[in-house]
């Protein structure tokens, strides 16, 4: 052979490297069959919820989908002609064309209008509930992180911490159901599915705080202590303020969660339909006791309890398209907060 | 066993707390102001004992730390804790401000530690009244990520002293006093990260002098020092020596002889040695002490 | 705190304690107490839900043992045996016409016969199926009079059981005149029976008669045309031969039946956790087994975590051993991004477009060697677990990773300093190494599965009952329902306080218990691992 030297370390070709290669493969594949399962979800919800949510023509969002509520969907032919309309439409439209009162008519409800009551229930669900889980969370974890010494105490609370997390969020519904809605009597009610889901996320909450507040470096807590601060100040002063980003970041998680989770709310917070916006109360007292409109709900309700056809699917990818995009303009928000405090307290 | 019986005379505790006699003994404390021209409120003169300690025993968990460490340290004086690693130097200097609480497990199981003439280790003791009393200075230089300006008038901050005329007084004296003044005046208001390591140093005894402690205890303050930087915190050492009683723990041997007045020299958890820092580095009465001068040590 | 003290008197050295106190207590303390109370938060809900799921659910065992004394003492019991007898028939029967089937299949597919001429061929064994499903009408016309009366003796206590409840109401409430007025006539379940029991005789003769009937019928059971069809004949026959022979133990179990047996309390629980009939809302009697519902959720996950194991282990090795940095950099928040897909919107995913396209998939011809294919539900164990795999891959993904990442970096470089490969280096040291890792990992991602709630109920079909597992791997094809879509699907509906109320709670405790279980075992094998490394 009149190849050049092969010196001694020459890679070479063999069974070893190749079945190296080809494993290299297979956990490449893994990784972005993976990926790719996520996008196709994605990707078809947006892909045929944008039809829903934008237009053609200016301003490009389709705003009475954000801003009605649900209506039934009113298919009928009338003078040879097809039409499509809404519960409210379809009546003015009998009021004009007085002809058209006993026109045959097919409807599938939900599947006309809007979704704006159910945006603001889940607003109001996910505001109220990580409020409560975040003066929950933030707290425990400063005890467990600056006050606990190790002791039986102490394990026992992170034990509880730990199997918490692994509950099932239809347990979790179960026992506000169980709990807030019948022992306490609220009801149906903002207030109980607040508790529910504030519980819900209470361990994801405390174990992203402790992060944070392990990030903080001991030297701030000494130099403080140092100065004759109190455990207090030094807390309030030099710890929280500088853990407070990582929180809310890590608090993200949280919030896509309480966002997402149906079966907890199903029982304790969610109504099928409710005409009233939460706010139309006569009552200030009411508002805590009112049940509200959800999105992930409402997806629930109109992919299991209407069929599946052309008319429907309108209503039903646009919701899951805009939950999709509530979901993420949360985790969007929070980041930017974090950006803007991550500015202020640099160390 | 201590070989080297403590050599400074005993002088009663009692000098102190007569100084007191006049107030009562609810006071409320005070706040030291930039106007109070003694430093150290008030006044234990220079020689005399200020801080005690008796017979101490002292334990991480079960693991004893400090075996019987009997030691007088002068008011107005600089003295430095020197030792082999883990001689439990940097233990004893916690042990005066009491930092080791943070730490879970540990105790004092005998013996006291007195600062004019009042047991620190007693349950009635306040803690917070104490450090305020006892600043510390760490190896780690640790501002805090906040200005300059108020990395200084923090300690001052928390007592609740707002007056914005009094805490630019107090931030001018205390960076005067720490040296770094002239550096850093144009730019207070700029994050105390900014700084390089020597001028961290420097703003966190800054930041120590500006409550107007007592006593300041300084954890191998230059460990982490270029020579340059190393010397000029040498030097803000013996200026604050005239206002403060420094105790410094050190692995610098030149550092100790030029700084200190008396050193203390730690092995295992005991004391071995304590005196003038003359007599240490140039005719130790222990053998130990004087291999380890030396640089013999083994 | 205190005033500054311009007068700059000496301070003393005054460092004892004079803080506010407060019952004892000073600021600090109230505030260490504050977030003390916090953490307890922890404990304090997880003894709530303990508290509340038993307070709902515990009350089931005693409704469930009530409900299957009345069972018994109504006679309902005795007529489920007839009813078994009966349904055993039609069991063979729909052998018989499995066997027309085949035959049919055989007759138009083998031998080319249009399917009016193949029907043709087939009178005579029609001729036979008449005969032999016929035999038993008798017995069902009995069956359904049975059924009846027993009906009515139920429904005769339940009206006694509520107009008591009545009474107590209005005595309750201080109608003392009105609860008086309440007629109430207790059950004599005895006497009430006894018409029941009498048609034992008669039942007797007609189940000799029957059985006499069902054997002549098999004399005239026409020839199979083809070896295996032949062979199922005989199969049938020897059937129906077992089925006659066990015909007089049914006599028996009815001759020594009892209305007045006591029902031990254990069958209260014994009916629950081994029951295999999730059974409510019926006219004749409910049964709350879980084992359907246990079964289902027990398949689900096993298909989800068949898909998400080596999905989420192979990417989290790939990420951490193999990729480049800018890969690790974009691909890990994408797969964690994942986990951030709202499970309702993963089951509407399921119900619009994966189900379809799964069962498109099926009916695609050269797939059809893959088991269950093709398959004509569209919701059912496989499309739920290709979903719930999409759920569990990011925790697996998300655990795996923190474990390969928690090996040691000395154990790696010293692997590649012995000459060994990156495959060799990553098969023998390091996955061994996070194996306890991986394998809590797996486990959480299983809770996770177990857990969920939406997918399963839109997507796993919700048929209630124990799949066919004598279909092998094809299993997977058949819808299910599962422990928590039964809770959140009936909760809605049921009656509070009621037995089916309750018996959803006690799935929810199931559930409970099982999560605690599978988190136990998780921790418990990450603990033993922290301590054989250290
Ligand atoms: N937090 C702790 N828990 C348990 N033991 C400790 C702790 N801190 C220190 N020790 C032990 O106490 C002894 C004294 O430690 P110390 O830190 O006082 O030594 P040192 O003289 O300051 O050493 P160095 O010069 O290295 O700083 C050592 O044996 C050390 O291992
Ligand atoms: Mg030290």
């Amino acid at each position: 052979m009149s190849a050049p030297a092969v010196h001694r370390f020459q890679s070479q070709p063999n069974a070893a490297r190749r079945s190296e290669r080809a494993a290299f493969w297979l956990f490449r594949a893994a990784t972005y069959l993976v990926l790719a399962c996520g996008l196709g979800v994605f990707g078809t919800i947006f892909f045929k919820g944008a039809g829903t949510v934008f237009k053609a023509e200016a301003p490009f969002i389709n705003t009475t989908f954000f801003t009605d509520a649900p209506e039934s969907l009113y298919i009928f032919e009338f003078e040879g002609k097809k039409y499509e309309m809404g519960d409210r439409a379809f009546r003015a439209f009998k009021e004009k064309h007085p002809a058209a009162a006993k026109v045959k008519s097919e409807s599938y409800v939900y599947s006309a209008g809007g979704i704006f009551p159910c945006i603001v229930g889940t607003v109001l669900l996910v505001v109220g509930s990580m409020t409560i889980a975040l003066v929950l969370g933030v707290c425990a974890a400063i005890y467990l992180n600056e006050y606990a010494r190790d002791g039986l105490f102490i394990r026992f609370v992170r034990l509880a911490i730990l199997n918490l997390a692994g509950v099932p969020s239809i347990v979790f519904g179960l026992f506000g159901f169980g709990m807030f809605v019948i022992y306490f009597g609220w009801n149906v009610s903002l207030l109980a599915g607040w508790f529910t889901l504030a519980f819900m996320v209470l361990p994801v909450v405390i174990t992203a705080s402790e992060e944070s507040l392990k990030a903080v470096p001991k030297g701030f807590r000494e130099g403080s202590l140092a100065l004759g601060a109190t455990k207090w100040q030094t807390i309030r002063k030099n710890v929280v303020p500088y853990a407070l980003p990582g929180i809310l970041t890590s608090s993200i998680l949280g919030i896509a969660r309480v966002a997402g989770e149906t079966a907890p709310i199903m029982f304790t917070a969610a109504y099928v339909v409710r005409d009233k916006l939460p706010w139309e109360v006569e009552k200030a007292g009411e508002f805590l006791f009112q049940g509200v409109m959800a999105l992930p709900y409402h997806i629930y309700v109109v992919s299991s309890k209407i069929p599946q056809n052309d008319y429907t699917e309108r209503v039903q990818y646009g919701t899951a398209f805009v939950f999709l995009l509530v979901v993420a303009l949360i985790a969007a928000s929070s980041i930017l907060l974090r950006n803007h405090l991550r500015s202020r307290y640099k160390w | 066993m201590v070989t080297a019986a403590p050599i400074l005379m005993d002088t009663p505790p009692s000098a102190s707390a007569k100084s007191s006699a006049g107030k009562s003994p609810f006071s409320l404390p005070t706040v030291a102001v930039p106007s109070v021209s003694a430093p150290g409120g008030l006044a234990a003169p220079a020689g005399e004992t200020l801080v005690d300690i008796s017979h101490l025993d002292f334990f991480y968990q079960t693991s004893q730390a400090l075996h019987d460490i009997n030691l007088k340290i002068e008011a107005k004086k600089v003295t430095a804790f020197i030792g082999p690693s883990g001689c439990g130097k940097s233990t004893l200097l916690r042990c005066l401000n009491r930092m080791n609480d943070l730490i879970d497990g540990t105790r004092v199981a005998r013996g006291t530690i007195k600062i004019h003439g009042v047991d620190i280790y007693q349950p009635d003791v306040d803690v917070i009244e104490l450090r305020k009393r006892v600043g510390m200075v760490f190896q780690k230089s640790n501002p805090f990520p906040k200005s300059i300006y108020e990395n200084i008038t923090y300690g001052l901050r928390l007592q609740g002293l707002n007056d914005k005329a009094k805490l630019d007084a107090v931030v001018e004296k205390s960076l005067r006093g720490a040296a770094l003044w002239d550096e850093v005046k144009d730019r207070l208001d700029s994050s105390g990260l900014g700084l390089s390591g020597g001028q961290q140093q420097r703003l966190c005894i800054a930041r120590a002098i500006a409550v107007e402690p007592e006593v300041i205890l300084m954890d191998e303050p230059c460990s982490a020092l270029d020579p340059v930087a190393t010397a000029k915190v040498e030097e803000l050492i013996q200026e604050l020596r005239e206002r403060f009683t420094i105790v410094i723990v050190t692995h610098n041997m030149q550092q100790a002889a030029r700084c200190s007045d008396t050193t203390a020299f730690f092995y295992l958890g005991k004391l071995i040695e304590f005196a003038a820092t003359r007599d240490i580095f140039t005719n130790p009465a222990n053998a130990q002490t004087e291999a380890y001068v030396s640089g013999r040590f083994g | 705190m205190s005033e500054p003290n311009s007068t700059a008197a000496p301070a003393a050295f005054a460092i004892q304690k004079r803080r506010l106190r407060l019952l004892g207590l000073t600021l600090d303390d109230t505030i260490k107490a504050f977030f003390g109370g916090n953490a307890v938060v922890a404990i304090v809900v997880l003894t709530l839900i303990t508290i509340f799921l038993l307070r709902e659910g515990l009350g089931f065992f005693a409704q469930n043992s009530q409900s299957l004394r009345v069972y018994r003492q109504a006679g309902l019991e005795y007529v489920d045996f007839i009813r078994a007898e009966v349904d055993d028939h039609t069991a063979l029967t729909r052998y018989l016409s499995d066997l027309r089937l085949r035959q049919l299949t055989d007759l138009t597919e083998v031998k080319k016969l249009s399917l009016e001429d193949a029907n043709a061929a087939l009178t005579k064994f029609d001729e036979f199926a008449d005969k032999f499903s016929g035999t038993v009408d008798p017995l069902r016309s009995m069956l359904s009079d049975l059924t009846e009366q027993a009906t009515a003796i139920k429904t005769k206590f339940i009206v006694t059981g509520d107009k008591k409840e009545e009474r107590r109401q209005l005595l309750a409430e201080g109608k003392t005149a009105e609860a008086a007025a309440v007629q109430i006539e207790e059950t004599d379940f005895a006497a009430e029976l006894k018409p029941l029991v009498a048609t034992l005789p008669a039942f007797k003769e007609g189940n000799r008669e029957f059985g006499r009937a069902l054997l002549a019928t098999l004399d005239g059971a026409p020839v199979m045309p083809a070896p295996e069809l032949a062979a199922r004949m005989e199969k049938l026959k020897q059937l129906t031969r077992d089925y006659v022979a066990g015909l007089p133990a049914v006599e028996h179990a009815l001759e020594t039946w009892d209305y007045a047996r006591p029902i031990p309390a254990w069958k209260a629980v014994s009916s629950f956790v081994f029951g295999r009939q999730w059974l409510t809302a019926s006219f004749w009697q409910d049964w709350y087994g879980v084992i359907p519902l246990f079964i289902g959720s027990l398949m689900v996950s096993i298909v989800a975590l068949v898909l998400a194991v080596p999905l989420g282990v192979g990417a989290a090795i790939y990420i951490n051993q193999i990729a480049s940095l800018r890969e690790q950099r974009i691909i890990k928040p994408c797969i964690e991004f994942i986990s951030a897909i709202p499970s309702v919107v993963l089951g509407f995913f399921g119900i619009a477009v994966l189900g379809q396209a799964l069962r498109a998939l099926s009916q695609v011809s050269w797939l059809s060697w893959m088991p269950g294919f093709p398959y004509s539900e569209r919701l059912n164990i496989l499309t739920a677990g290709c979903l719930l795999a999409l759920i569990a891959v990011p925790t697996i993904f998300t655990l795996a990773e923190d474990a390969l990442n928690n090996v040691p970096r000395a154990f790696k470089e010293a692997s590649f300093a012995l000459g060994a490969s990156r495959l060799q280096t990553i098969v023998k040291i390091i996955v061994p190494a996070s194996l306890s890792g991986i394998i809590s990992a797996v486990l959480l991602g299983l809770g996770r599965v177990v857990g969920e709630t939406m997918v399963v109920l839109l997507c796993a079909g919700n048929r209630i009952a124990i799949p066919d597992f004598t279909a092998g791997l094809s299993v997977v094809t058949q819808p299910v329902h599962t422990m928590t879509g039964i809770i959140a699907q009936e909760m809605g509906e049921v009656v509070r306080g009621s037995i089916h109320y309750r018996a959803l709670f006690v799935v929810g405790l199931v559930l409970f218990a099982l999560s605690l279980l599978i988190n136990y075992v998780a921790q418990g094998i990450v603990r033993k691992y922290r301590i054989s490394i250290g």
